[in-house]
């Protein structure tokens, strides 16, 4: 008798109490989510900069300022394919990119970039491989700048008489 | 205050607006649009402690937000297409960790360790599938990407977004 119910008790907590105490703990943890990295994309930025940063993201791209010998240069990825994708007339020797940001499309960078003692802010067309200078009114010191997906609003921070301020820019 | 104010057009067609500042702080840092440029997510001091704000420019309001009124200091915010998501650097302890709030049904991720490394600059995908978080390693700068889509649900452009204070 005695041992039918140390039998049941111990079928109880082995069958029971443990999975069940398991399952509370699994659900408790729900707070921390768990991302999972892109090894072979990650990798592949790994080795084709000294080092990368600035990111932003788009539907499909991923635009960075990568370092290659001791020279930033802004380059544009393709998530797909994970090429890196041609930007004519974009990079130059003199200049210094400081913010970046890129439509949903891919089609249209925003950027701020430092050449001589002058900060610009600037939008980038791939379709035409040209630069547009986007005059800074009243006039302030650009730092950031967020593209929306459309390519065609700008959130851009500025400093103007020792403030930080945002204005919004809509461009054609 | 809510009306956005100052706009300006220039001879060469680009219109201007200045965010009015109404929030009552006066730096205003790192803006994020959301994907349909709808939202502004941005960072304000209050009180000496920068912290995250997120603005219908429909409207002018400020949207509500349900976790991120503390762990200050709070640092690179990042929304999706419609502004579901909003995804920020906060403080926990010693730490800096990635969080993103659901601003549709208040739910809360954090994403505590990248490799044992503490974010620097993040960066939401536009449909909240990926994220894209810069790190220091071995004294570099480094991207790293990672896939949420198990995590999140997609925020697609033509995605329906449940009314709330969105």
């Amino acid at each position: 008798m005695r041992k039918d119910f140390l039998n049941q008790a111990f079928k109880k907590i082995f069958f029971f109490y443990i999975p069940f105490l398991t399952c509370l703990i699994g659900i408790s943890s729900c707070g921390n989510s768990f991302q999972k990295p892109l090894r072979s994309l990650n990798s592949s930025l790994i080795q084709s900069a000294n080092s990368h940063r600035e990111p932003s993201l788009a539907s499909e791209w991923l635009i960075t300022l990568a370092n290659h010998q001791g020279k930033e240069l802004i380059e544009v990825i393709n998530l797909r394919s994970k090429k890196k994708v041609a930007l004519p007339g974009l990079n130059r020797a003199d200049t210094q990119p400081i913010s970046v940001s890129i439509s949903g499309n891919g089609e249209r960078i925003a950027l701020v970039r430092q050449r001589g003692n002058k900060t610009e802010l600037l939008v980038y067309r791939r379709n035409t491989e040209t630069v547009q200078l986007i005059e800074i009114n009243p006039t302030g010191i650009p730092r950031k700048v967020s593209m929306d997906g459309t390519g065609k609003l700008l959130a851009v921070q500025v400093s103007r008489g020792g403030n930080w301020e945002i204005d919004l820019i809509r461009i054609p | 205050m809510l009306v956005i104010a100052s706009l300006s057009l220039s001879s060469c067609g680009i219109a201007r607006q200045r965010i009015p500042n109404d929030f009552s702080q006066s730096n205003q840092q790192e803006p994020a649009l959301s994907g349909n440029g709808q939202k502004l997510a941005l960072i304000v001091d209050q009180l000496g402690r920068p912290t995250v704000q997120v603005k219908n420019l429909v409207n002018g309001k400020k949207l509500s937000l349900r976790h991120l009124s503390r762990n200050q200091p709070h640092s690179s915010p990042s929304l999706s297409w419609n502004g579901r998501y909003l995804a920020i650097i906060t403080q926990r302890g010693t730490r800096r960790i990635a969080v993103i709030e659901d601003l549709v049904t208040g739910r809360y991720h954090t994403f505590p360790l990248f490799q044992d490394k503490d974010p620097y600059l993040l960066s939401l995908a536009p449909s909240g599938a990926r994220l894209a978080v810069q790190i220091v390693k071995n004294g570099k700068w480094q991207v790293q990407i990672f896939d949420l889509s198990q995590v999140l649900e997609p925020d697609k452009p033509s995605g329906i977004i449940r009314q709330t204070n969105l």
